[in-house]
């Protein structure tokens, strides 16, 4: 042992050690076992030299406490909690529940936004940021997806109408069978056509085909 | 050299969480602090508890010791507490009230401590007390004057110095030597022995 570090040790003991030299013995005395038992031992000699009852080497009651202590959590960090015995536990539960309280309001006020908005603000941005005529080709890809800044978002297929292929087969065959059918055959074939044609699909475009392709 | 500073030093450590500068303040304290509470009780081993029990209430109000007083002093006011809140929860008459701090110090015990103690104790204690007083009588003039002022006077290395007319520093290591001297006998005779290393075994 360093007959220095034990010198200060025993001045230190003594309480007769500068406090800068003090701050440094004392980390180093919670932690070496060997210098703490010697300090056990000056105690110990002074309580013979004063002729006090009980005087043991490290005994009993010091390790007991020890044992006792180190069940118990660090000063450190209950530090807080010990200065307001009492309320100082319900102070923390309040605190933890109002921020789970703001949390949540503020999660369902997103969701709530989210549904009621036409384009969220990351879609919104991602847009600005594209050029113009990516923006013309892809009107409606931007409009129902809100991912990420920087991801891909597969556009969404823009809406074609259906082609109906039995009415245009029906408007060929028509016209391929027109110069062997009787006109009267052919007006009936082309009135029902007609009628089929507007009612099952709706749309004008294949009946403007049909009629001039039976002309 | 401020007043407390080596205790403080200990008690900012505890405060930050070292629990093993807190074992160094109960090893340095241990003694003093039972025999201030036997003034309340007659029995050694209760005392030994309440003196446990104030420490660990020490421990737990450790937080709110600003260090306005002395840690002993703080500690004391506690140990004092705890005690007379045992003898009134146990129903037990003080052994002595009257008593003040001062005469509490000069005050022997031995004689009144005999009987209930245990033979194992007495065997220990005795045998630590002839070892250091052996060591003490075997200890150059010089070493033996400036233990005995500093452990049984408590005199501070100042008024030493001025008593035995020497420069501080020759007092501070007057001291070491004497106790690495009855320290060395102490190893010599309990190495291994002795301590908290067998109670645990």
């Amino acid at each position: 042992m360093n007959e220095e570090l034990d010198s200060q040790l025993s001045a230190m003991f003594d309480d007769e050690l500068p406090a800068a030299e003090c701050e440094l013995l004392a980390r180093r005395l919670s932690r070496d076992e060997q210098l703490k038992a010697r300090w056990g031992r000056y105690a110990a000699i002074g309580a013979t030299i004063r002729a006090e009852r009980g005087v043991r080497l490290n005994g009993a009651l010091a390790w007991k406490v020890n044992a006792a202590i180190l069940a118990e959590p660090a000063l450190g960090a209950t530090a807080a909690p010990q200065r307001a015995p009492g309320s100082g536990g319900w102070r923390w539960r309040q605190g933890v529940a109002g921020v789970a309280v703001a949390a949540g309001v503020a999660a369902v006020s997103i969701l709530w936004l989210r549904g009621q908005a036409p384009l969220p603000t990351v879609a919104v941005a991602a847009r600005q940021a594209l050029p113009p005529q990516v923006l013309a080709a892809t009107p409606a890809a931007l409009s129902s997806t809100a991912g990420p800044p920087g991801s891909y978002v597969v556009p969404r297929t823009p809406a074609v109408r259906p082609v109906v292929v039995p009415i245009t087969e029906l408007a060929n065959y028509v016209v391929a069978h027109s110069a062997v059918s009787s006109p009267v055959a052919r007006r009936n074939l082309l009135s029902a056509f007609m009628t089929s044609e507007a009612g099952a699909a709706g749309t004008e475009e294949p009946l403007e085909a049909a009629r001039s392709n039976a002309q | 050299m401020g007043a407390d500073a080596s205790d403080l030093s200990l008690v900012r450590r505890v405060q930050r969480g070292d629990k093993g500068a807190f074992d160094a303040l109960v090893l340095k304290y241990q003694h003093k602090l039972v025999k201030l509470v036997m003034r309340y009780v007659r029995n050694p081993a209760e005392a030994e508890d309440i003196a446990q029990e104030a420490f660990i209430k020490a421990y737990r109000a450790l937080p709110q010791f600003r260090g306005d007083s002395a840690f002993y002093t703080w500690l004391y006011r506690i140990a004092i507490n705890t005690a007379k809140n045992a003898v009134v929860s146990r129903d037990r008459s003080p052994v002595e009230y009257d008593l003040d701090r001062k005469s509490e110090e000069s005050y022997d015990m031995q004689g009144r401590m005999k009987d209930s103690e245990t033979p194992e104790a007495l065997v220990l204690t005795d045998e630590i007390r002839a070892i250091v007083n052996s060591a003490i009588d075997a200890l150059p003039e010089d070493l033996r004057t400036a233990i005995v002022l500093r452990e049984l006077d408590g005199l501070s290395y100042e008024e030493i110095a001025a008593a035995m007319d020497c420069p501080v520093g020759t007092v501070r290591s007057r001291i070491f030597r004497a106790r690495e001297a009855i320290d060395q006998r102490l190893r010599e005779v309990f190495e291994g022995g002795l301590g908290r290393a067998e109670e645990l075994g």
